[in-house]
């Protein structure tokens, strides 16, 4: 390819970073089509306007959902990509490969594919970007050989995702992986057969650090947690102090609640853990010294999204403690509540959290069988919302009467 | 084994020829149970008379022919 023919798309070669039009300059060496995918690129930046068509097929026999259907505008003029599906294909939890898993996709998209991928799309999936109608079934015949599934698109559970947890970091409270390919089995039907009213999305982070950014973007987050309090091994505190780490500065005065001390003299760290919130600060920086506590278990937020027009909107607290323990029995029974009464109750393409806020977290809190709690904040430095029903209310004294029950006595 | 009759399903097949449908609207038009409309569905899906169709981001139902007519039309 000249640069002259795609100025536009040749100003994205320069620069030390890596290229997507290098790459697919690349691919089109050996797959001659891809010339048409840059031809509607430059295009695209030439006219500010994307010439992709959403929607149509979705899947492969029996599936409702894992192809999300691309066709081209421009057609007549790039032949090579009249269509252009992307494949979604559900990742392993915690993205751990075999050599040879890795090169058998890539041989399997290499024949039925573009052969550009995307490792992995924001979904957690392994995005398999561009292949036709036609090519969509002997695709997943040949992946599904090899051990992989299709992950969720549509109406439908999305491929459920989980940080790398335990498999890889100290800080996590649960296990990640094994929560998140449980509800990934447990709910086959949910993500491959889309009858809801919209999308509903599982994510799993192993401590407050929330490294998938559940909060802000899953309807159901799990986020790991501990009850007791935070280990310090006081040795290692000393040694960061030693080493020059401004305890005071860094540590100390940057905590939320402002629940630390800091003892210059002893070189001692103390914490009031009642006043803790997790927010994980202090451990991140002195991660030698400080320990999620022993009790651990998760906390389950529910309602968030990030829409693209309006933004994320963050989960609420709704199970401030519940131990995840396999097989996971409490976590699951509690949603398939929320999928039921959403279900029921959500009107076609109302995520979870606008349900709630327009039945309000009451009924919710009642449908799904949940004692209000204080903890169940909305959002950080918020009081915590409280409901009560009319006849929970003690009769109330008339003041008058007290009054003149008063004046009689004095 | 079906635990719906073929008229049932047959009336569900009828509305799914015009259009997509999401099951909640096809539910309410045809005074059913959406869980109950969902299994049809599902079932009709499976016997290859009905297939989802997505609007890129939601998925509706319709029938097998129909969703070859848009096909067509896309391309
Ligand atoms: C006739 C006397 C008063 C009337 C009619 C009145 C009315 C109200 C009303 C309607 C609100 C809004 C409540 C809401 O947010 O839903 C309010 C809030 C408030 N009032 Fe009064 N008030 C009176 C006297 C007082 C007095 C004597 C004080 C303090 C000594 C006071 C302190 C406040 C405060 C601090 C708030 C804000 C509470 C908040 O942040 O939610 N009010 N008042
Ligand atoms: S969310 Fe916590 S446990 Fe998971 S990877 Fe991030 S820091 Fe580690
Ligand atoms: S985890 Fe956060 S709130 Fe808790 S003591 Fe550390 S900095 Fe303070």
């Amino acid at each position: 390819m000249s640069d002259e023919e795609f100025p536009l798309l040749s100003e994205l070669k320069k620069g030390p970073w890596p290229s997507f039009v290098k790459e697919i300059e690349k691919t089109a060496e050996h797959k001659p089509e891809m010339k048409d995918l840059l031809k509607q690129l430059e295009r695209s930046y030439e006219d500010k306007i994307t010439y992709w068509k959403h929607g149509g097929i979705v899947s492969v026999k029996g599936y409702g959902g894992g192809v999300i259907g691309r066709y081209s505008f421009l057609a007549k003029e790039c032949p090579g990509v009249a269509e252009f599906h992307t494949m979604r294909v559900n990742q392993p939890a915690g993205y751990f490969y075999t050599t040879e898993a890795l090169r058998k996709i890539c041989d399997i998209w290499e024949e039925y594919g573009s052969g550009l991928t995307n490792m992995h799309g924001s979904t957690g999936d392994i995005i398999l970007l561009g292949t036709t109608t036609h090519n969509l079934q002997p695709c997943f015949n040949e992946l599904a050989k090899a051990g992989f599934d299709l992950g969720g698109s549509g109406s439908a559970l999305r491929t459920p995702n989980a940080c790398v947890g335990p498999a890889r970091c100290e800080f996590a409270c649960i296990d990640t992986l094994e929560l998140c390919y449980d509800l990934t089995m447990s709910y086959q039907d949910e993500l491959h057969r889309p009858m809801w009213p919209y999308k509903f999305k599982f994510k799993i982070s192993g401590c407050p650090n929330d490294c998938v950014a559940s909060k802000a973007r899953a309807d159901f987050s799990i986020i790991g947690t501990w009850k007791d309090s935070i280990k310090i091994d006081q040795e290692e505190v000393k040694k960061y102090a030693e080493q020059g780490v401004d305890i005071k500065a860094r540590v100390v005065n940057n905590c939320p609640t402002k629940c630390m001390e800091w003892d210059e003299e002893k070189k001692e760290l103390r914490i009031d853990d009642s006043n803790c919130v997790r927010c994980m600060h202090c451990i991140n920086v002195l991660p030698k010294a400080l320990r999620p506590g022993d009790e651990r278990g998760a906390i389950i937020l529910m309602g968030g999204k990030a829409p693209i027009l309006e933004g994320p909107v963050m989960s609420w607290v709704v199970v401030p403690f519940i131990k995840v323990e396999p097989p996971f029995e409490e976590i699951k029974e509690l949603a398939e509540n929320v999928f039921e009464f959403w279900d029921e109750n959500g009107k076609f393409r109302e995520r979870l959290s606008e349900l709630i806020e327009r039945v309000g977290m009451m009924r919710f809190l009642e449908a799904v069988g949940i004692e209000p709690d204080p903890r169940q904040i909305k959002e950080p430095r918020t009081n915590p919302f409280y409901f009560w029903k009319e006849e929970d209310l003690k009769p109330r004294t008339d003041p008058w009467e007290i009054w003149r029950k008063a004046e009689k006595e004095m | 084994m079906s635990e719906f009759d073929e008229e049932t399903k047959q009336k569900v097949l009828e509305k799914l020829a015009t259009k997509p449908w999401s099951t909640r609207d096809l539910a309410k038009v045809l005074q059913m149970k959406k869980k109950d409309v969902d299994k049809i569905c599902k079932e009709l899906i499976a016997e290859g008379r009905a297939a989802y169709w997505s609007s890129g981001s939601t998925t509706y139902v319709t029938t097998k022919e129909k969703l070859e007519e848009m096909e067509e039309k896309r391309r």
